[in-house]
């Protein structure tokens, strides 16, 4: 009786301490992996901010205007180039423009 | 059958001489008998005490394990640690970045590591032009430990160096404020000092909402009108040669600032290469006698509190002689005018008249209450205090009329001339993104009709008065030019201006207001030799608004059509709120 007592408590012990460790290394390594992720998190964060930072360094509308008026030449919109909707319905469908020129009056050339 | 103490005696593995005390002993008297009770009693104590203790421990485990296993609570020392934002980011009203903290890069080396230095400087040289090799060389064959290379590096110029491989190069990253856009918004959004602690702009205004929140802000600024504004303000301050400008544009509606410039400007990345001129805000806190434009408020009085109506005729037959100040037109019409002719070809005789009939105390009720006569609330800490007569005598009530006088600043002219336009609602100004959905705090400051009545007769300087050069076909603008001379020793000097425009567009239902203001312009050719506000200014408003109404939505009208000649035709009666355009 007794020996069958301590061999089951025996063995219950060492199951418990090879649970504990397998535990407690599976603690170890999510925790290794939570701080890695967590400095994955902090570098993307960091990123993040230095691609908007440089976003709007490269949509400066001053970089722009710049790159515009050295590649583009576009000009602001003329009034006489907006429309709405209810004047579309008095050209006549596949009429071109008869003179292109006309429709950008007021751009620098 | 055996007794328990007989399994001990049959126990070969038994100490020889040992012998179990009986399990239940035979009752004895006396003292030993009360000693056994006690004993007994305290194991049966101690006993139940760990059982107690076993208990908690196993419910406190099943708790934990069981119940609470997708507790936030147990995470809560693993999160994230938030970056370095020791300081908010500041946003335009669409989400543009305006100011960031980065992480910033130095590269510092110890010398000591590096084997082959002259290599290790050509290389360096290599992925960082703007060093000198020799330099760097110099600093490598140094006995010390501890060189700096470069300070600041950019993320790509990190990535350069470290692809070098080179042992012995270090980075040591500190937090630094970033200003993407550079001087266009540098009078807004200021800058901050290396101790973190905003010194100028809104780093300054918002410091404690800045420093101490992790939530961006979010201004009421429009990059792309501030653009707009910088660049058109800029040019005629070129073009005229002008000591500084200033520029403002506003949604009449809210009281928002979506633009604000002054110029000449600053780089906040450098602000102490900056001269003091450059530093100071001439939107906000610049307060100057703006001239002819204070005939909006002069004009809006005498019409809301019934001192005229717009049939009224006052005489600007000669010029008025008071306490030893000449008060004359600068194009005489020499003859009794009407107030919309008074309003119209800017009139001081007529408008003094105007301000005399209506009295000192309605003139000071009236302005106060269009925030004339007090500083400004404003996120921005740069709000200059107008400046106004003490004692508010005669004389005064009636230069005032035509902005002698008194000075305050653009940014108080938009705020009174936006109530003017809007259906006589003074909405204070900000320079932060009022949150949607929400009721805009205002003040009633007068009647929509003499508001309607103020749009018809801005209108009018624009279509034939003295802001003819301000109109954008399509766009209905309205306005009304000030050029005023500038107090020099005491005197007014002829010579030396301040050229202002208020226009706001379209007139019909008014949205926008665009405020312009050159300082000491010189007329040249391209104004036929004047310096006046119609000549200077108006031009930079007219291309302003052609500029900036496709990006915020404002569709041209037909000018010409019935309906907006009706509505914007002098002593109609417009419905204010009623929106005629089709838009």
């Amino acid at each position: 009786m007794i020996r069958l007592g301590t061999v089951f408590w025996t063995l219950a012990v060492m199951l418990a301490a090879y649970a504990t460790f397998q535990v407690k290394y599976q603690v170890v390594k999510l925790e290794d992996e939570l701080g890695q992720l967590n400095r994955q998190i902090a570098d993307a964060r960091e990123n993040a901010r230095v691609l908007n930072a440089e976003w709007s360094l490269l949509s400066d509308p001053q970089r722009l205007d710049r790159l515009n008026q050295a590649f583009l030449h576009l000009g602001p919109v003329a009034a006489a180039q907006v429309a709405r909707p209810e004047q579309l319905a008095q050209i006549p469908l596949n009429a071109a423009p008869k003179n292109p020129a006309a429709q950008v009056a007021g751009l620098p050339r | 059958m055996k007794k328990p103490a007989d399994f001990f005696l049959d126990d070969p593995c038994r100490p020889r001489h040992f012998r179990p005390a009986p399990s239940s002993p035979a009752p004895q008297e006396g003292p030993a008998q009360a000693a056994l009770e006690v004993s007994h009693t305290r194991l049966l104590i101690a006993g139940a005490l760990f059982v107690l203790a076993f208990v908690v421990i196993a419910g406190r485990l099943i708790e934990v394990a069981g119940f609470k296993a997708g507790d936030v609570r147990f995470a809560r020392g693993h999160a994230p640690s938030h970056a370095v934002a020791a300081r908010a980011d500041i946003f335009d009203r669409n989400g543009a970045l305006l100011a960031t903290t980065l992480d910033v890069p130095s590269l510092y080396a110890n010398p000591k590591l590096i084997s082959d230095k002259r290599d290790a400087a050509r290389r360096i040289a290599a992925a960082l032009p703007e060093l000198n090799e020799n330099e760097i060389y110099a600093k490598l064959a140094s006995d010390k430990s501890f060189v700096w290379l470069a300070r600041q590096l950019t993320p790509r110029q990190q990535d350069a160096v470290l692809q070098l491989g080179i042992p012995g190069l270090q980075f040591e990253s500190e937090a630094k404020r970033v200003y993407p856009q550079g001087s266009l918004t540098a009078h807004v959004v200021g800058f901050a000092g290396v101790d973190n602690a905003g010194l100028a702009g809104i780093e300054r205004g918002l410091d404690d909402a800045l420093k101490n929140r992790d939530t961006p802000v979010n201004l009421s600024l429009e990059l792309r009108l501030q653009y707009i504004l910088k660049n058109e303000t800029a040019r005629q301050m070129r073009d005229f040669h002008a000591a500084g400008a200033a520029g403002l544009i506003m949604d009449v509606r809210t009281g928002e600032v979506l633009a604000l410039v002054s110029l000449p400007d600053f780089d906040p990345a450098n602000p102490g290469a900056a001269r003091p001129e450059q530093l100071f805000n001439r939107a906000t806190l610049g307060i100057y006698e703006l001239g002819s434009v204070f005939k909006i408020f002069n004009t809006a009085m005498a019409l809301d509190d019934g001192v005229a109506t717009l049939t009224s005729v006052f005489d600007a037959t000669k010029p008025i002689e008071i306490g030893g100040f000449t008060i004359h037109d600068d194009h005489a019409l020499k003859r009794p005018l009407t107030v919309p002719q008074i309003f119209e070809f800017s009139s001081n005789i007529g408008s003094a008249r105007m301000a005399e009939a209506a009295g000192t105390d309605r003139q000071r009720d009236f302005l106060g209450r269009l925030g004339l006569l007090r500083q400004p609330a404003f996120e921005l800490p740069e709000v200059g205090s107008p400046l106004m007569p003490r004692p508010w005598r005669p004389i005064n009530t009636m230069t005032i009329a035509f902005g002698h006088g008194i000075s305050v600043s653009p940014l108080q002219m938009a705020s009174a001339a936006a109530a003017v336009v809007n259906g006589g609602v003074f909405h204070p100004a900000t320079i932060v993104k009022r949150p949607e959905g929400l009721p805009v705090p205002g003040q009633t400051v007068m009647s929509a009709a003499t508001s309607n009545e103020m749009r018809q007769l801005l209108r009018l300087v624009v279509q034939g008065g003295t802001g003819r050069l301000a109109a954008a076909p399509g766009y209905l603008v309205g306005g009304k030019t000030g050029t005023a001379e500038k107090v020099a020793g005491g005197r007014y000097a002829t010579h030396s201006l301040v050229s202002t425009f208020v226009g706001v567009f379209p007139m019909n239902d008014p949205r926008y207001l665009v405020e312009v203001l050159l300082d000491e312009p010189h007329g040249n050719a391209l104004s036929g030799g004047e310096a006046t506000a119609g000549m200077v200014v108006a031009p930079a408003v007219r291309r302003i608004v052609e500029r900036i109404a496709p990006i915020v939505g404002i569709p041209p009208v037909d000018e010409n059509s019935p309906e907006i000649r009706r509505a914007l035709m002098v002593g109609s009666p417009n419905p204010p709120g009623r929106t005629l355009a089709a838009n």
